[in-house]
């Protein structure tokens, strides 16, 4: 899994300062990892968006508050993963997800798109089957619990170690790995589930 | 191994995270056992699968919009901040601004109430508050306070009052007059005589009297009556009253009439307090009044009590009283005549003399 390379101490200090151009630095730094975190939990692109700018409006409100520069990579999740739990929960109130079905059209980047059923033991690799790959994916996510789903973007998508997603999770590492095959495991079953 | 444990190394043996030994014991099961093997191999695609997702692209216009969004909420707070100020205001300092204004609003209702429909009220009413007070101190200051007060009031009366109303300010204190009848008389002779009006009355002419001054003399009259009880309560002397019974005579020879006065006085076992020109003040025995009024009459053709000149008065018909008492008024600072009853057993007679 790809990863950014860590932002420069300067640039946060300034950002802390209140210069504006810093923090627009640590926004086109950051701002991929921040969306597509939120894109992988939230399965929406639009609310992805909205929550990814909230995340930084947050950022720019409290970064005075962060005392170790070091750990900005770490202290921007927590606050990625707090808003997408709260927004969760909240689209969950409202029944956002109720209809979510992997029979459900499928909502991609460039529209919907009508769901075919698709046995993983076939392998044409095409530029179709990989975007139905990825979305039959986003839409497992989606049946996932959230704890589970957040195992799982942390560390098959967004290539976190074991030792951060501790930290991040509160969690010992054993507890981690534990839940994160739990997790893998619902997923595939569901990737089955929907392939036959 | 078995088959569920086999499968709870899945994770591990994906990551090779297993130790050789490990491994080589998962993989031993997984190929003697065919369904683990066929699990195993789903798993090792799902997780293919997963790891092939690519990362998506952050849509165009992604900084631009979040600075409309920060300059929005900037907005919004500000626009807040006003509006909100007195909420966000901490409770030690709210509470007595509360308070303070609600005291305030408090006492400038009471001042607007008090201000605005007292002062055009009868003047009685406003110095009624202060009477029970007086006598509750029982305090001669008070009273005398309390008196100036009252003269005060009632004399501006006629001046705020249109004329045709002075009349009735007249007679208003009547009902007043008569609940104190019975105790007004109560006053010593000593008092009588110190607090008589002026001789200077050459009463028997009916002088014209402007009706406002006829009111003002006539106002203050059932007023010191009052106060007269509250003193005598104290026992204290002290003059200003009305003469519970008044008798004018009307008579051709007052020569002859004053002698004859005087003798029936004295046959009456009465006694003549003060003598001021054509008004005689006597004290007689109570049980010998109505003998001594009835030869009185003889003496005169017509003779009216008290109350039928009051009547008259207030009629504006006889006016030569009003004289009178304007003149005593006048002599005495604004006192009225003082006939008194001497206690319980004897009453004070204010007896005129009017020439036909």
């Amino acid at each position: 899994m790809k990863t950014s390379p860590k932002i420069r101490r300067e640039v946060i200090e300034n950002c802390k300062a209140g210069d504006e151009r810093a923090f627009a630095e640590i926004v086109l730094h950051s701002q991929k990892k921040v969306f597509n975190i939120a894109y992988r939990m939230l399965g929406n692109v639009e609310e992805a968006k909205d929550l990814a700018q909230e995340v930084f409006i947050s950022v720019f409100d409290s970064i005075k508050d962060l005392r170790e520069e070091i750990r900005f990579d770490a202290w921007l999740t927590q606050i990625t993963l707090n808003h997408c739990r709260n927004r969760w929960k909240y689209l969950k109130r409202r029944q956002y997800f109720n209809s979510d079905s992997l029979d459900d059209p499928i909502e991609t980047e460039e529209g919907d798109v009508p769901r075919d059923v698709y046995d993983p033991s076939d392998n044409p690799e095409t530029l179709y089957e990989k975007k139905l790959i990825q979305q039959l994916i986003q839409r497992g996510l989606q049946k996932l619990k959230e704890d589970q789903r957040e195992l799982l973007v942390l560390r098959d998508l967004q290539g976190f170690s074991y030792e951060e997603m501790g930290e991040l999770l509160g969690l010992p590492e054993g507890t981690i790995k534990s839940k994160l095959h739990r997790a893998r495991m619902d997923l595939k079953r569901v990737l089955e589930r929907a392939a036959h | 191994m078995d088959c569920e444990k086999a499968r709870d190394r899945f994770s591990s043996l994906w990551e090779r995270e297993l130790t050789p030994f490990e491994e080589g014991v998962v993989k031993e099961h997984l190929s003697s056992c065919p369904e683990c093997q066929r699990e195993f191999d789903q798993f090792e695609k799902a997780m293919r699968w997963l790891h092939s997702v690519e990362e998506v692209e952050v849509p165009d216009e992604f900084l631009p919009e979040l600075y409309k969004k920060m300059e929005e909420r900037e907005r919004i707070i500000s626009a807040e901040k006003p509006r909100g100020g007195w909420f966000n205001f901490p409770l030690p300092f709210k509470l007595p601004v509360q308070a303070a204004a609600m005291v305030a609003i408090v006492f400038l209702v009471l001042y607007l109430t008090k201000m605005m429909p007292m002062g055009q009220y009868h003047p009685k009413e406003t110095g009624r508050p202060s009477a029970p007070l007086s006598v509750e101190k029982k305090s001669e200051q008070g009273l005398a306070q309390k008196e100036t007060e009252r003269g005060r009031g009632t004399l501006k009366i006629p001046a705020e009052a249109p004329r045709p109303k002075d009349v009735e300010q007249a007679k208003a204190p009547l009902p007043e007059e008569k609940k104190f009848e019975p105790t007004t008389p109560q006053v010593r002779a000593e008092t009588k005589t110190a607090e008589a009006p002026s001789p200077k009355a050459e009463v028997l002419a009916f002088k014209q009297i402007e009706s406002k001054e006829a009111a003002k003399a006539a106002a203050p009259s059932p007023e010191p009556g009052r106060i007269e009880k509250e003193l005598l309560a104290k026992k204290k002397p002290i003059a200003a009253t009305k003469p519970h019974q008044e008798i004018v005579l009307k008579i051709s020879d007052r020569e002859k009439a004053i002698s004859q006065l005087r003798e029936l006085v004295r046959q009456f076992k009465g006694e003549i307090v003060t003598i001021e020109g054509n008004r005689f003040l006597a004290s007689l025995p109570k049980n010998s009044f109505s003998d001594f009024k009835k030869e009185l009459e003889g003496v005169s053709s017509t003779s009216k009590t008290d109350e039928g000149i009051m009547r008259k008065q207030n009629a504006g018909g006889l006016k030569a009283l009003h004289g009178v008492e304007k003149e005593a008024v006048e002599g005495k600072s604004g006192e009225p005549a003082i006939p008194v009853t001497d206690e319980e057993s004897r009453i004070v007679v204010r007896i005129l003399l009017v020439q036909e």
